[in-house]
């Protein structure tokens, strides 16, 4: 009895939560199938009176969609293959081999966490700029490659994995290569997809960084076309709008929903967020 | 199939983690090809480390490695010969059975026939047939134990690492598993090195014994010599359940006296020698050499029988000497006799005297034969 009694309050708190997510999700589909005079009218409401998908079709008129979310996924794709590459490899540096001031070297790799984007803003812009990278999404991409973030958790990953297991192949005159690629890899597939789908949908989300690289609308990705549909003059046409968000949004949800095994199981063993 | 074993030497071989103090002292030891070398020492002794250090798998930070004569740190893995045995397996966790053993036969491009042959051979005789497809976590202790024992053995090198491999499985096992390590060195002839803090089973293992504590060798002999001659009390306490009886005594004209005046044991001309009058020393008796006895002769003490264990074959017994001191004695049989008052013969011979200081033992300097009472 007592236990169950503490089920439904936990309940009751949960329905409120997954409401308060969910309800500005269902907003935005439903919006985005209502024409323009019925969001004027009756923006809040959560079942469009008279379904329509010209919003999507409006869309694929104005912009080309295609070449968007191919941009977006290109992008996204290169930030997180980078990331976890140069990740996975430093990570087995740091863990494997001793060499001088590998503290030092471990201590300014995760000082970066702490540098704000703001700043090294201008001098990635400059040296992008010069590169003749702008309008790309490769300039995008670039100064991105890697990540401290993702070498400490690749770092607390392998430390899970017994020091006798890469040893026991360095006895057996196993090259570092293959201990990586045979033993390694495999062993850490969990967060290798867990971080890498993290990784990846920061990617496809990212905003401020792209705006400053990608001044030419063919190179656009998809955060940077929605803006243009929000408008500060006040002309914003929020159908089409949530239309575009709604597109956004499905392939990290798919992703999402693929690796949720993963990710969950990452977030809750790194408190990473 | 046999190997010959290679010889491996360290030369006053010092390892440091923190440049002040050495886990591992200027240790020289050297082993014969072939040989099955038993370290043996309490936990954090350096018994693991001096095995790293020959596995190349950590550099000494004095001294040297020699392998089959040669500096091991100029050798790579495959000149060194070395499969190694972790305490817990290290098996690949992505890779079955006969993968773990195929794994590095296969980046060294030992033809694929050949390591059929040799695996199936393995399994075999590891009675590891019918779980070849498996994958470690689908078997059990003793089953993973048995696949890392057969890892190393494919790889038929001339040396075998083997870290406290059976600590991790249940004791009904263990003989078992000692009977199988013993089998193959017995067939493949290579130079064993084998770590423990059993000293049953390095009793049981090896041809000699190192005795490890503090990062140093105490004693490297045969497990007889270990047991009978030991070089000082730590060693003579290590080895042997239930553990050696160490009391003080004072020793004036041939015999050794308790703190209460009482004689303890008349000592014969072989143990005098080199003993100085008036000093005490410390007493060291195995249990098996404490006799009871109910009628008393010229020598015997009295003792109170505290409890009886019972293990069947034998039986343990703790006694209260002069109302102080707690000895154990083991015998073959013993019965209640009443209220009868019983005493204790300590088997003169069997007296192992250490200085009370350095507890070094007094090593009779005249090699006489004792003289038996």
């Amino acid at each position: 009895m007592l236990t169950e009694k503490r089920n439904w309050g936990w309940h009751v708190l949960l329905i409120l939560i997954v409401m308060a997510i969910m309800l500005p999700v269902l907003f935005m589909i439903s919006n985005s199938f209502k024409t323009l005079q019925e969001s004027y009218h009756a923006i809040l409401q959560l079942i469009p009176a008279k379904p329509t998908f010209s919003n999507y079709l409006t869309l694929n008129k104005q912009i080309n969609l295609l070449r968007m979310v191919s941009n977006t996924f290109l992008m996204a794709m290169i930030v997180t293959l980078g990331k976890v590459a140069t990740g996975l490899l430093a990570a087995y540096a740091f863990q494997n081999f001793h060499f001088k001031g590998k503290r030092l070297v471990y201590f300014i790799f995760v000082a970066t966490i702490f540098v704000p984007f703001t700043t090294v803003m201008i001098p990635n812009y400059l040296v992008i700029a010069k590169m003749n990278l702008l309008n790309n999404v490769i300039g995008v991409a670039l100064p991105q490659m890697a990540d401290a973030t993702g070498i400490m958790l690749f770092i607390k990953a392998m430390g899970k994995i017994p020091a006798s297991l890469t040893e026991s192949a360095k006895v057996d005159g196993i090259p570092n290569r293959k201990i990586f690629m045979n033993l390694i890899i495999p062993l850490l597939k969990p967060s290798i997809i867990s971080v890498g789908a993290i990784f990846f949908i920061n990617s496809w989300n990212e905003y401020v960084w792209p705006t400053l690289v990608l001044k030419d609308k063919s190179s656009f990705t998809l955060p940077l076309a929605l803006q243009n549909y929000i408008s500060s003059e006040g002309g914003t046409n929020f159908p089409l709008a949530m239309a575009l968000a709604v597109i956004m949004i499905v392939p990290p949800l798919l992703i999402y929903m693929i690796f949720q095994r993963y990710i969950l199981n990452s977030i809750s063993t790194s408190g990473l967020k | 199939m046999a190997n010959t074993g290679f010889s491996i030497e360290l030369a006053k071989m010092s390892k440091s983690y923190n440049q002040k103090n050495n886990v591992i002292d200027k240790m020289d030891l050297s082993i014969v090809p072939g040989e099955f070398l038993v370290l043996l020492g309490p936990s954090g002794c350096g018994k693991s480390t001096t095995l790293r250090l020959i596995a190349g798998l950590e550099a000494p930070t004095g001294g040297k490695v020699l392998i089959n004569g040669k500096d091991a740190s100029k050798m790579n893995a495959i000149q060194r010969s070395i499969a190694m045995v972790f305490q817990d397996y290290a098996l690949y966790p992505n890779m079955t059975v006969y993968q773990n053993l195929e794994y590095a036969l296969r980046v060294h491009k030992v033809p694929k026939q050949v390591r059929q042959q040799r695996l199936t051979a393995i399994l075999a005789s590891l009675n590891l047939s019918n779980y070849k497809d498996r994958y470690p976590s689908q078997l059990s202790g003793g089953q993973k134990q048995r696949v890392a024992l057969g890892r190393g053995m494919a790889k038929k090198s001339q040396i075998f690492l083997l870290d406290e491999p059976l600590s991790n499985i249940d004791v009904q096992l263990r003989e078992k598993a000692r009977d199988e390590i013993q089998k193959l060195h017995e067939q493949n002839g290579q130079t064993i090195i084998y770590v423990t803090h059993d000293q049953q089973e390095a009793m049981a293992l090896g041809d000699r014994i190192a005795v490890m504590n503090n990062g140093k060798i105490q004693m490297i002999d045969t497990p007889e010599n270990l047991y009978h001659n030991p070089t000082n009390l730590f060693v003579a306490q290590f080895v042997g359940t239930p553990q050696i009886n160490v009391f003080k005594a004072n020793y004036f004209n041939h015999q050794l006296l308790d703190e209460s005046g009482a004689v303890i044991a008349n000592l014969t001309a072989y143990q005098d020698d080199g003993l100085q009058e008036d000093t005490d020393y410390l007493v060291g008796i195995r249990p098996e050499n404490v006799q009871l006895t109910t009628d008393a002769t010229k020598g015997d003490f009295q003792v109170e029988i505290e409890s009886i264990v019972d293990y069947g074959r034998y039986k343990q017994l703790t006694l209260k000497v002069f109302d102080r001191l707690e000895i154990k004695a083991v015998v073959s049989d013993w019965q209640r006799h009443g209220n009868q008052a019983v005493y204790a013969k300590l088997t003169s011979k069997a007296i192992l005297l250490f200085d009370a200081r350095t507890h070094e033992r007094i090593q009779p300097s005249r090699k006489l034969e004792p003289v038996l009472e």
